[in-house]
């Protein structure tokens, strides 16, 4: 598929689904690795969880509709808008993201796919168990019910005992799964697979607001993961994180809940801002406006994203203090957003602009997330807070920035690329009008909901009386939202004839700036014949619009790479993710399902990790600077980690000195037995060097000797966990005995599980050295084992100081 | 731009056993530590001041961080900066330090 | 400064009277009744002009991009590749932080004030959040009610806020901002209402089934009527006669004393004290006004009107039931 020197495709406009290796077929789709076709798959089933989204929202606005209405009970109610919101969330736009995210970015960075295919499968078909699972809460007839934020103690066991939250923690826990394994993929694939050329200032913003997006993920998911799994530990197991009576804080649940939130709603936000500033400047014809501030802004937001979580506490209790840090925190990222905004309008100005459906979209976020931004504003003012927050004021802010915002941002971006992706063009009447339709229902649907909160009306209740003066404007937000109905209808009314008839699009129907339009509409299952040369920022534009600078003039292919490995197909993400929902499903039914799935999904990682151990292409996976892909993702995964055990840990000591009863850590911790299981932890690291060494030098013996070495001082250490466990036990000492026992056990559990994973990790490769099948060039596999293990006795040092020598 | 070892140094068994000697010997004086009662008043800047020696010596070396590409002390050093302070803004706020909230 | 705020407010109230909305609802949080309102008020003033005035700026700005720069045919064919503006870029950073900063500043003010210890001479009350209705105890008056809050004008209350079961939250938009109900904490809310009137507050945290059925009254009494208040909360109560002494003997032998304390005749805690019961204007936390009807039907099936409530039916026959509906109200 060559383009002739005017950029055309010389081919007939193929199906909207071919540009794949595999077939188009069932299994081919279902064992697909390449980020394309799993960007479909994404977006199609998010498409799904949209549509199921938005049946929850308009039964939650008819209830509304009038005061004491009866269409659904206040159970019934409850369960619509906890699902309602997680769905929205987790299933609907953060799919849309990864879409984009799976799509879009190996093209723009001008790589042929992600660096690691398999893992990006994995994800996919780990979050589709995560959707199915929450869904099925509905068929089994017990949704959940505490809301999206399922705020403690209200998710207990006492006064939630159906199995409804249970569904709830199991599905969120699988998808923070599947969204942290890709965001490690897409860090190492951004920063290591960049064409020659795109310096990291050179990337276009998109990938750059993927890129930050990718870090909150790692490391914001691990402190709701450890969150969750107190919840579950409370409801299965008999612990007290959040059980008040035995000198729990109940707002431990809510920190951890938004040191993930906050993050999250930058997750959600920011690839909508990615999408509007690549269809702006290509619309308006001229750049974006002071594109590193936009880039470093985007940075700055997640940072600093990590430091405002408090501003959803502010009626909480907190104290001055606390209202007031987290008060000034909230309003300085606002500074960030707004620059955007106004980056955005100085890009319009003075261009030449094509007023397309995408670029309606596009300026739809700018000025509705203005709205939103600028509503957010005032609820960082504490005081103010206090009377909006729990209020419809909060609903209205939220559904500005998060449809007037991620919304519209996609919906830009699903008409921008829809003709890369399908190889057919949208039709521009039908998506003004669905521009329009959405930009009206929304506005009517959300904008009375600021007045509502402001004259008094609360969240999340089913009914209300008729004598508050809440009518009208229910009324008309619920018309309001049956427009964004049919505006969805009118979508999906275009992408369907689109689909059947649409014009073929050309390779480059917009005279775009960034790589994705120098190949065809689809592109082939390689994406590029040739990796684009790329000499600075929107180098695409440079090429075609550009002083001409002695380089090959217009667009044509540069030479052909000759060997183009593309990733096989597998069926191992599929089998992993299978695992893991069987092992969720038996947690809800029985403990037999949970052993099943449990080994089952072992067995389909060990078979996922082996596939390709002799395949000589993937022997050598060092990018773009300098490092291998595995040994970066490594890293990125271990700071994913710091989270999760900072969390812990943190727990651990804030709950210190609280329980109710005892026994307290100087009355039962034996310092003496500790201390020798510490030393045996660090001679492991000791020993893990020398077998790395060894490996790397290729003498097979000594490698054999310190990779079983170090897995038998693993062992070592179990065992004197074991015995600690056993003899805390039989002292009266258990995980249920007191808040101690809870912040001990889960903790120090936790650690030894990770030290069990590593001697199994370990044991792996000294069966495959045994087998002589480890050698010189398997290096950077037991380096990476070796990291891990590192990592585990370093956050062992921590807790034995923090926990066993600190009085 | 490869940059797998910096300045194409490569540590040595004997650094690794020089290493872990001193690993020992600092776990040994924690646990010391904290059986002299004249140092009770500093004993938590101190023990947190070892484990962060060890912490620090076990990433440098065993984690080879020393000899790597700056890339990877910095995708490590962040999170665990941030984890870090996010950790300390947990415990002051739920009050175990008791000096902000209620 | 009051000079500003008073052309702040006046200036916020001529728009809201423009507005042609209605803002002065039951449970407007712009009608400030209480010194905690009206601090909030006055940075809600602030913020709002600032954002308004903002989106103006921004909106006007977008649409007049929007049509004065399409691209019409016969203009060059490709605009100035403009990359950005360094001195512009900056005074758009700085200005927002200026902004900013004037919202921080009476912001950080007003939290410190409103969250000031309480004045010795306050009114002390605890407010326990229960699923769904509200207990109010005055520990220093030795009075114990449900669901009406009364509270003197005038003089501050400093309300300590407990949770014997889930997070609730403690909202009277007139007379101030919300505060959580927390299980193992206390949280206080100060403030000095200043109209004598009625006051419609409601639960602000989700906290289960019946969560928009937990609304409350708040009766702000001149201090005299206060006094009688009390007085007439602690005073004994008259024997009933005729269809509410069958409504007594009822109560007295049904399942109803184990949850409600009436003074003489029960002391159950489980559910609200129903000694002064028929001087409250509502019933079952705000959800009816109190007539013989209304009591009848709640009597007759709690879960009906407020689901999941944990007052079961108690089987109770229709002349049962309004006999113990009459005792009931018969109670001030």
């Amino acid at each position: 598929m060559s383009a002739d020197s005017s950029g055309r495709v010389l081919h007939a406009p193929p199906s909207a689904l071919a540009g794949a290796e595999t077939s188009a077929t069932v299994l081919g789709w279902l064992t697909t690795v390449d980020h394309k076709r799993i960007g479909i798959l994404y977006g199609v089933t998010g498409f799904a969880f949209f549509l199921l989204g938005g049946l929850e929202a308009l039964l939650i606005r008819l209830q509304l509709a009038v005061p004491n209405n009866t269409v659904v009970s206040a159970q019934a109610y409850n369960a619509l808008f906890t699902m309602h919101g997680t769905t929205m969330i987790f299933l609907a736009i953060m799919p849309f993201n990864a879409m984009f995210f799976n799509y879009m970015v190996p093209l723009l960075i001008g790589a042929r796919d992600v660096a690691f295919p398999r893992l990006n499968a994995l994800s996919f078909w780990i979050f589709l168990a995560g959707g199915l699972l929450l869904n099925a809460s509905l068929l089994a007839g017990t949704p959940p019910d505490i809301g999206w934020f399922g705020y403690a103690n209200l998710t207990s066991k006492h006064y939630a005992p159906g199995l409804g939250v249970d569904f709830w923690i199991l599905s969120l826990q699988i998808l923070g799964v599947s969204s942290v394994i890709a965001a490690i993929n897409f860090i190492v694939t951004i920063l290591n697979m960049r064409a020659p050329g795109m310096t990291m200032m050179r990337m276009p913003v998109f990938v750059w607001m993927t890129l930050v997006v990718q870090f909150l993920i790692a490391l914001a998911f691990p402190p709701i993961t450890v969150g969750l799994i107190y919840l579950m530990f409370d409801r299965f197991f008999g612990t007290h994180f959040y059980d008040v009576a035995a000198g729990a804080d109940l707002h431990l649940w809510q920190h951890l809940f938004w040191i993930f939130g906050h993050p999250e709603v930058y997750i959600l936000i920011l690839p909508a801002f990615g999408i509007v500033s690549e269809v702006l400047p290509t619309f308006a014809r001229k750049p974006l406006f002071g594109a590193p501030i936009v880039i470093y802004s985007g940075v700055l937001i997640g940072f600093f994203g990590f430091g405002v979580w408090s501003h959803h506490m502010f009626a909480t209790g907190m104290g001055p203090v606390a209202d007031s840090a987290f008060s000034i925190a909230t309003m300085l990222i606002a500074i960030p957003t707004g620059v955007k905004i106004f980056n955005w309008v100085a890009t319009l100005w003075g261009g030449s602009i094509r007023p397309t459906s995408a670029f309606h979209f596009a300026v739809g976020l700018v000025g509705l997330f203005t709205i939103g931004g600028l509503s957010g504003v005032m609820h960082a003012s504490p005081p103010v807070d206090l009377q909006q927050t729990d209020s419809y004021f909060v609903v209205a802010h939220l559904h500005y920035v998060l449809i007037g915002g991620s919304l519209f941002g996609l919906f830009a971006g699903i008409y921008y690329w829809w003709p890369k992706m399908t190889g057919r063009l949208l039709g521009e009447g039908l998506g003004r009008l669905n521009f329009w339709m959405l930009f009206a229902g929304f506005n009517l649907a959300f904008f009375p909901q600021h007045y509502l909160g402001a004259i008094g009306m609360p969240r999340r209740i089913y009914t209300y009386p008729p004598d508050l003066g809440w009518n009208a404007a229910n009324f008309a937000s619920t018309i309001g939202a049956f427009g964004i109905g049919v505006a969805v209808l009118i979508f999906m009314v275009n992408a369907w004839r689109s689909l059947r008839r649409g014009a073929p699009a050309p390779a480059d129907p917009w005279d775009g700036r960034t790589l994705e339009w120098r190949t065809s509409s689809p592109p082939p299952a390689h994406d590029f014949d040739a990796i684009p040369p790329v000499s600075g920022r929107d180098s695409f534009w440079r090429e075609k619009h550009g002083p001409r600078r002695g380089a090959a003039a217009g667009v044509g292919p540069a030479e052909h790479d000759a060997t183009v490995h593309l990733p096989a197909a597998s069926h191992w993400p599929l089998m992993v993710g299978l695992g893991m929902l069987i092992a969720a499903v038996g947690a809800l039914t029985h403990v037999s399902l949970v052993v099943l799935g449990i080994l089952w999904t072992i067995c389909a990682i060990f078979r996922l990790a082996l596939e390709h151990h002799r395949t000589p292409e993937h022997a050598d996976q060092t990018g773009g600077l300098g490092l291998d892909h595995r040994k970066m993702a490594m890293w990125v995964f271990l700071g994913s980690e710091c989270f999760f055990f900072g969390t812990l840990v943190a727990t651990y000591l804030a709950y210190k000195g609280r329980s109710v009863v005892g026994p307290e850590p100087h009355q039962i911790l034996n310092i003496p037995i500790t201390t020798l299981s510490t030393f045996d932890l660090l001679m492991s690291s000791l020993l893990m060097v020398l077998a790395l060494a060894a490996v790397q030098r290729g003498d097979h013996r000594q490698a054999r000797l310190w990779l079983f070495g170090t897995a038998l001082f693993g062992l070592v250490f179990l065992g004197f966990q074991a015995y600690e466990f056993t003899e805390f036990v039989h002292r009266g000492f258990t995980l249920q005995q007191n808040l101690f026992g809870s912040t001990f056990f889960v903790l120090t559990g936790l650690h030894g599980t990770h030290v069990a994973i590593g001697v199994l990790w370990l044991l792996s490769l000294w069966v495959l050295a045994l087998r002589g099948r480890l050698g010189v060039a398997d290096a950077v596999k037991v380096e990476i084992a070796g990291l891990y293990w590192h990592f585990v006795d370093v956050v062992w040092i921590a807790i034995f100081t923090l926990v066993y020598l600190i009085p | 731009m490869s940059d797998e070892h910096r300045d194409g140094e490569h540590p040595t068994v004997g650094t690794y056993v020089r290493v872990a000697l001193v690993l020992s010997v600092v776990t040994a004086l924690e646990v010391g530590v904290i059986y002299v009662r004249q140092l009770a008043p500093i004993i938590v800047p101190l023990l947190l001041a070892m484990s962060a020696a060890k912490f620090a010596l076990v990433a440098l070396f065993f984690m080879h961080l020393r000899y790597d590409s700056r890339v990877l002390t910095l995708l490590f050093a962040g999170p665990l900066v941030l984890a870090s302070g996010l950790a300390v803004a947990l415990t002051t706020l739920t009050g175990a330090f008791l000096v902000f909230g209620r | 400064m009051r000079s500003a705020r008073r052309t702040v407010r006046g200036a916020l109230g001529s728009t809201l009277v423009l507005g042609g909305c209605a803002w002065d609802a039951p449970m407007s949080t712009l009608v400030p009744r209480s010194d905690f309102a009206r601090d909030i008020l006055h940075v809600y003033g602030i913020i709002t002009w600032v954002a308004v005035g903002i989106a103006l700026v921004v909106g006007l700005a977008l649409a007049w991009v929007l049509v004065r720069f399409r691209d019409r045919p016969g203009a060059p064919r490709l605009p100035a590749q403009t990359r950005g503006h360094s001195l512009l870029e900056i005074s758009w950073t700085i200005a927002p932080a200026l902004v900013l900063l004037a919202i921080a500043i009476p912001t950080i003010q007003v939290i410190f004030r409103t969250q000031a210890a309480p004045p010795r001479d306050a009114l002390e009350i605890t407010v326990r959040g229960h699923q769904w209705w509200w207990e109010f105890q005055y520990p220093a008056l030795q009075v114990v009610t449900a669901n009406e809050l009364h509270v003197p004008a005038g003089r501050p209350v400093a309300l300590t806020l407990q949770g014997p079961d889930v997070i609730h939250s403690f909202w009277v938009p007139q007379l101030g901002g919300k505060r959580d109900v927390v299980p193992g904490r206390l949280n206080r809310l100060t403030f000095t209402a200043e109209t004598p009137g009625e006051y419609r507050g409601q639960c602000a945290e989700f906290c289960g089934v019946s969560h928009a059925h937990m609304g409350m009254r708040v009766i702000v009494d001149a201090p005299d009527a206060f006094a009688q208040w009390v007085a007439a909360q602690k005073a004994e109560l008259a024997e009933p006669a005729g269809l509410a002494a069958e409504g007594k003997a009822i109560f007295a032998r049904s399942a109803c004393v184990g949850c409600h304390t009436i003074r003489g005749v029960s002391s159950g805690a489980l559910g609200p004290d129903l000694t002064t019961f028929g001087s409250r204007r509502t019933l079952a936390a705000g959800i009816l006004p109190i007539s013989v009807d209304s009591v009848t039907a709640w009597l007759k099936n709690p879960p009906a009107l407020k689901p999941d409530a944990k007052m079961p039916a108690l089987g109770l026959t229709d002349e049962q039931a309004r006999a113990v509906a009459t005792y009931l109200i018969g109670l001030k």
